[in-house]
């Protein structure tokens, strides 16, 4: 291995902690006050989706214990104040030329720098001139939410020291920068006030760059700088801000100097080609550790707590003795690659583009849980090229993404890939800003008061920026769909959206704005009593089908779903989860479909299944008033196992936005005070057709033996219903046969299917059978009748000496 | 520095636009816009178009104008506040002096580079020195050592004891006889006399063990020190360890173990909660009825339990997992009366090789809190009075109020590195009813925030605030106490994990050690009505 050296350094970390509010901590809403960190990560992440080629990218901004903030941030080469050589003026007018443009792009980003001093200005070998956490006066807002000042005080504007300093206070310290770069370090070894001092009496200099220059005996190389750079040193150097240059004005006078073009250099390929927050990524996974190398470069220092102990503590909150301010550490902490590069090595080379239409290689940790593979650097190396890829070709590819979604999603690209799973695409941007978000209406309180108990535990939802955001999207959806009204749960809904893209509200919008149609359709209507009652029946239902032990002791209880199952639907699992955990929860609904959620609801009831079964009604009850932990991964899984072995016509509801089914052929619908009596969903003459083709279903005929004997579907078993005792639950009561035939149909996982005359029998008995225990009963919908007229194909007359005796011949 | 002078202010935006039938007629806009404007120019301008019904091929005009109006009036906005304090200094209307050492002060006391380089400190160094050894193959002769040492005392102790035991009984014959011949042989100022020499007698005792027992604690502590950084120097050289010959080690006998003594019955209860609405937090609490100061004696005798929880104790006291309890006490540092003297008894049973003897910390926290609390009571007396409120002054006397909290560090002491004294006094704390908003709450939630930004992670609780039962707590009371207390705390744990330090791991809520069975059932079934219990998932083979 390669020496470590200055190129190897790819990013760095520095840290402070940010300020602590004194005393009791309560806001004027009466509640408790946001911590300072909490308010700079959230301000900060704006700051990760700033691209600039003079700009170092953010990273990664962590919150550490004790109000400890960690910016991570792209380094290159090394900084003004660790090279010795002297620069030519051509030199520093290209210097100067590239620290304007990213000064005047971070201008017109409303991004005042304020911090900006030789360290934080970066060279590499061929010239590139990066600035270096340029975020620390934007992210603290205005230095407001940490105890240090901000800013070295030689570089300090004469209005920034008198308390004032807007942008163009960045314009004066650019010229100190020019200056110290032409003629040499200024007031090296003042401390702090004489250097103040210093500045304050330049407000009575006609020109202070020359008075600078004289008071350091530099004047004759003042001199000797040429009049282009002098002037624009002079005009950035002015006492008023407002005849100081713009950086726009700076940029288009230094271009014109600069005639010296920077190398471009090769876009290297490999590894080293890719972006570096997929690299700092990886690196993570790779066992990369931040605060470590902080420990070894003593920027986190760990003096044992009980040395710091307060001695009293007045009712007030004031605290006396104890500890005090850690000291702000402008130093910086440096990561090379080289773990990752280790890691990766045995890659070749041309893995690195994957090719679109190749035979994929499988991936033996596929097989492995989610969270594990989540993990896996290798992994998540391939899936992470290989979605990038896949997103590059949106909206073209979209059928290829749900294809690898269906695997998993990468947590790094899940807000891209959700996006495209929901197909939002367009001028989302535009949209988003047509509508209005600021004007007050009626709902507003009840969002305020909804908002601080939404999701708290993330720290980017519980700061100012989330809290702002939030509220916009919500009356953002709000507007735009005014057929829909505020329900509770609406925000907790919105969240996991926000929450993968916090710097993105437009995309976050568009994506619920996708969302509530598929999955939730009617659901917000002021009056969404009936839907909810019908997604309430189904799942009902989806649990007699695959649960009936579960669903006939939760009935006999009389345990409902209005009693716990309404904020699942409401708000697809969000109001009841983590956000962790909503996030796998949701990748799987995105890529099965609206009819999923109903499965996954019987996952739920699946996990906490001995509980329930051995409890009463007020023990369910306070059993769901907060869910216990579920495994969501296996959750999960046997729900999408569920989703995928049902008939999807039992899963039918009238109230989604799916177009009306016309065929007879499909048609399950029934009223809705029908459905709500029946335990048992209805399949379509359809479904059951191809169940019958596929040999996976076991009819059950309960009309009468003379009528079935007339004319019968092929390979049903007759159970006459005249002749069945409703009240005693044992199959063994239908006969040798029927139970036979049933316990087979258990063994190869078979959909039992009830045929009659009429819907009252078949009700009674498909209630009776999930009573016994049998799993997956369905009615036929439209019973035998119906079945004759659309597929007569089906109908036979029983020999009379096999009668019902079929399933058993055939095995 | 920079963020009071900041005002917004309001400027108008106009715009005007030519009417459809004349082009000199113009339609006039005007805006009031507010600078700084955060938010995006261009949505305004979008609820511009809405709201006055512009016709829309004006909505690219309107952008540029109005982001070149925001920018313009915001460089002039930050431009005019500029001037003006340049004009000010020019003029010297300000305090240059006072603004540049403000700015020279935040400097030094803030940033690394400006600060006063300070080495590290005595303590510091002890710390680190004691926390490594105690992980290391030391540990076992460390807590020999420090058993030996607390032994020594203890035997001072006993003869003290004795000594004045001895002293006052002959006192008291030689009295007794003085008392029978009174009258006879003796008057009455002989018996005065005696008495006072009697009492000269005793004080001159107590300060002759007072003052040895100093001695000797003094000679341990700078011995303990001296050994332990004389073995890390030799445990950094050859990592390996001899027992050196001066170390009181020599009289230490390893071989006499005597029989543990039974351990004590407890009623104790333990569960293992979830907090949190839908990220569920894991904490253990632990209903235990004893006395908070058992937490703290430690009988220094052989034997394996107390062994392995000072060994406990040592290994953590410089981690960032410490454990801490809360003392209800009624009386101020200065003057400690039970609990704070029974536990300044506990530690002072052993020489505290760490920190200042419990005394002398008691005395610095009743100096150093008088300045503060006697202003804060000041200002609370001003402002009672300003509302019309009646002359309470002797309410004040004290410097310190009920739900003031002050806190003692102790090496020494079986489970518990920090204690808490939470100073209350009044009458309806001991036995009447209290709300969620009297003070000994509003102490303890101080005391779980100070737990949570100071790495304690296992913190006891006196549960029903009082340290003792009497007639008037029935157990109808008790339990409406501690469901009080309960559902404080947990409302405070749920509290403390927004503030970002280390979380409350463990919670024991003790009861008073008389509390009657089927009460301390009543009070354990308390505890999983108000927390969640957490409901671990259960893992079932798969079926086969």
């Amino acid at each position: 291995m390669r020496d470590e050296n200055e190129d190897d350094y790819k990013f760095a970390a520095c840290t402070f902690f940010a300020k602590n509010h004194p005393g009791e901590t309560c806001g004027s809403n009466g509640l408790p006050l946001t911590p300072s960190s909490v308010t700079i990560l959230g301000r900060a992440q704006r700051l990760l989706h700033l691209e600039h080629l003079n700009l170092c990218t953010y990273l990664d901004v962590i919150r550490g214990k004790h109000e400890r903030i960690i910016v991570v941030a792209e380094v290159i080469g090394k900084s003004l104040n660790e090279v010795k050589s002297k620069f030519s003026h051509e030199e520093i007018a290209n210097i100067g030329l590239q620290i304007a443009n990213a000064l005047k792009f971070l201008h017109e980003q409303d991004i005042t720098h304020r911090t900006l001093s030789a360290d934080n200005i970066l060279l590499d070998s061929n010239g590139r001139v990066k600035l270096f956490n340029y975020g620390m006066y934007y992210m603290t807002k205005s230095g407001k939410e940490v105890s240090f000042p901000l800013g070295l005080p030689r570089y300090l504007s004469p209005e920034t020291i008198l308390g004032g300093g807007g942008p163009s206070a960045d314009v004066w310290t650019f010229g100190i920068i020019l200056l110290e770069l032409c003629v040499g370090k200024l007031w090296q070894n003042l401390k702090p006030g004489p250097i103040l001092r210093r500045i304050l009496t330049l407000v009575h200099a006609g020109n202070p760059a020359e008075r600078i220059a004289r008071e350091h005996d530099y004047h004759e190389t003042y001199k000797q700088v040429p009049d282009s750079l002098k002037n624009i040193i002079e005009k950035c150097l002015k006492i008023y801000p407002g005849e100081r240059a713009t950086f726009a004005e700076l940029v288009t006078e230094l271009s014109q100097m600069d005639n010296k073009k920077l190398v471009e250099l090769k876009k290297p390929r490999g590894l080293m080609g890719c972006k570096l927050q997929l690299l700092y990524h990886l690196w993570q996974l790779a066992g990369g550790d931040i605060q470590a190398e902080l420990k070894k470069n003593c920027l986190i220092k760990s003096s044992p707590p009980i040395l710091s102990m307060p001695i009293a503590i007045l009712l007030d909150g004031c605290t006396i003795g104890g500890k005090t301010g850690a000291l702000f550490d402008r130093r910086i902490a440096k990561y090379s690659l080289n773990l990752l590069k280790l890691r990766l090595i045995h890659i070749s080379p041309h893995d690195f583009y994957p090719l679109m239409h190749e035979r994929k290689k499988e991936y033996d940790a596929v097989t492995l849980p989610k969270i594990i593979r989540e993990r896996d650097t290798e992994y998540q190396f391939y899936r992470l090229l290989w979605f990038q890829r896949l997103l590059h070709g949106y909206p073209y590819t979209a059928q290829y993404i749900r294809a690898e979604a269906e695997i998993d999603i990468p947590p790094l690209v899940r807000g891209d890939v959700w996006a495209a799973l929901l197909g939002v695409v367009g001028d989302i941007e535009e949209q988003y800003e047509r509508i209005d978000k600021e004007t007050p209406t009626p709902t507003d309180r009840q969002i305020d008061v909804d908002i601080p108990r939404c999701h708290q535990y993330c720290w980017l939802l519980c700061g100012e920026a989330g809290h702002r955001t939030l509220k916009r999207l919500l009356k953002a959806w709000l507007l735009t769909n005014p057929q829909y009204v505020y329900w509770q749960g609406l925000d907790s809904l919105t969240a996991p959206f926000l929450y993968l893209n916090f710097c993105n509200e437009a995309r976050a919008f568009a994506c619920l704005q996708a969302f509530v149609p598929k999955f939730l359709h009617k659901f917000f209507l002021k009056d969404n009593s009936a839907v909810i009652k019908e997604y309430l029946a189904k799942f009902w239902q989806m649990t007699a089908f695959h649960e009936p032990v579960l669903a006939t002791h939760l009935h006999e209880i009389n345990f409902v779903p209005e009693l716990f199952a309404i904020p699942w639907f409401l708000t697809m699992f969000s109001h009841v989860f983590p956000l962790h955990k909503i996030v796998h929860l949701w990748d799987a609904l995105l890529v099965e479909g609206p009819s999923l959620p109903l499965f996954m609801g019987v996952g739920i009831l699946r996990q906490l299944r001995d509980t329930l079964l051995s409890s009463g009604f007020n023990e369910c009850i306070l059993l769901f008033s907060d869910l216990p932990e579920i495994d969501i991964g296996e959750c999960v899984k046997e729900s999408i196992e569920m989703c995928r072995s049902s008939p999807r016509s039992i899963s039918y509801r009238r109230f989604t936005n799916e177009p009306e089914i016309k065929d007879p052929m499909d048609k399950v619908e029934i009223p809705m005070d029908v459905l709500f009596t029946e335990i048992c969903p209805r399949i379509s003459l359809s479904d059951f057709f191809s169940l019958v083709c596929q040999e996976k279903c076991c009819v059950i005929d309960i009309r009468s033996n003379l009528l079935y004997e007339k004319s019968c579907i092929e390979g049903s078993i007759n159970v006459p219903y005249s002749g069945v005792h409703l009240g005693q639950h044992e199959l063994r009561a239908l006969g040798l046969q029927p139970q036979r035939a049933l316990t087979e149909a258990a063994k190869l996982k078979k959909t039992v299917v009830v045929a009659s005359a009429e819907d009252e029998t078949a009700q009674l008995f498909s209630d009776y059978l999930v009573k016994c225990g049998v799993c997956r009963v369905c009615i036929l919908h439209g019973g035998v009748r119906a079945l004759h007229t659309h597929v007569p194909s089906l109908f036979t007359t029983p020999p009379p000496a096999a009668r019902g005796s079929r399933a058993t011949e055939r095995t | 520095m920079t963020a009071e002078s900041v005002q917004n202010t309001t400027k108008t935006f106009k715009f005007s636009f030519p009417t459809c039938t004349n082009e000199d007629v113009l339609f006039k806009l005007e805006v009031p816009v507010e600078i700084p404007h955060n938010g995006s120019t261009r949505e305004l301008v979008q609820r511009v178009i809405n709201m006055f019904h512009i016709p829309v091929y004006l909505e690219d005009e309107l952008n540029e104008k109005l982001a070149e109006f925001v920018t313009e009036e915001t460089k002039n906005f930050h431009n005019d506040r500029d001037e003006k304090l340049l004009n000010q200094l020019k003029n010297s209307e300000l305090n240059v002096e006072g603004i540049v050492k403000n700015w020279e002060k935040m400097f030094k006391d803030n940033v690394m580079e400006f600060a006063e380089q300070k080495g590290t400190s005595d303590e510091e160094v002890f710390a680190a020195a004691y926390h490594k050894l105690v992980h290391s193959p030391a540990l076992d002769t460390i807590l020999q050592v420090e058993n030996s040492y607390a032994k020594t005392v203890m035997n001072t102790l006993n003869n003290r004891d004795e000594d004045i035991k001895m002293l006052t009984q002959r006192q008291t014959e030689e009295m007794e006889e003085k008392v029978r011949l009174l009258n006879t042989f003796t008057t009455e100022e002989e018996i005065n006399e005696l008495a006072a020499q009697h009492f000269e007698q005793q004080s001159l005792a107590a300060g002759r063990w007072g003052s040895q027992l100093d001695a000797l604690c003094q000679a341990q502590r700078a011995h303990h020190r001296a050994w332990l950084m004389r073995t890390l120097d030799q445990y950094q050289a050859c990592a390996e360890l001899d027992t050196p010959s001066n170390s009181p080690l020599a009289t230490f006998s390893p071989e006499h173990v005597p029989a543990p003594l039974a351990p004590r019955q407890r009623l104790e209860e333990s569960f293992t909660i979830h907090l949190g609405s839908q990220l569920k937090q894991t904490h253990n609490v632990r209903i235990v009825a004893m006395d908070m100061l058992d937490l703290c004696t430690v009988e220094h005798v052989d034997n394996p339990t107390e062994a392995s929880r000072r060994l406990q104790t040592s290994l953590s006291l410089y981690s960032s997992e410490l454990s801490a309890c809360v003392l209800v006490c009624e009386s101020a540092p200065s003057r400690p009366a039970p609990p704070t003297a029974a536990l300044a008894a506990a530690a002072a049973a052993s020489t505290e090789h760490h920190f200042a003897h419990v005394d002398a910390q008691l005395r610095e926290i009743a100096e150093r809190v008088k300045e503060p609390a006697e202003a804060r009571n000041a200002q609370r007396l001003k402002d009672q009075l300003a509302q019309g409120g009646k002359d309470t002054k002797n309410r004040w006397k004290h410097s310190l109020q009920p739900g003031d909290v002050f806190v003692t560090r102790h090496s020494n002491l079986a489970d518990v590195h920090v204690v808490f004294h939470l100073f209350a006094d009044t009458a309806p704390l001991r036995t009447g009813d209290i709300t969620s908003r009297h003070p000994a709450i509003l102490g303890l939630r101080n005391i779980l925030k100070a737990a949570c930004c100071n790495d304690i992670t296992s913190i006891s609780i006196p549960l029903l605030l009082r340290n003792d039962l009497c007639e008037e707590t029935t157990a109808a009371w008790c339990l409406r106490r501690a469901e009080l207390v309960l559902k404080c705390v947990k409302g405070f744990v749920l509290e403390a994990a927004g503030w970002g330090g280390a979380e409350p791991r463990t919670l024991h809520f003790c009861v008073p050690p008389a509390v009657a069975p089927d009460l301390f059932q009543a009070l354990a079934n308390l505890l999983p009505t108000i927390f969640r219990i957490s409901n671990p998932v259960k893992v079932k083979p798969p079926p086969s």
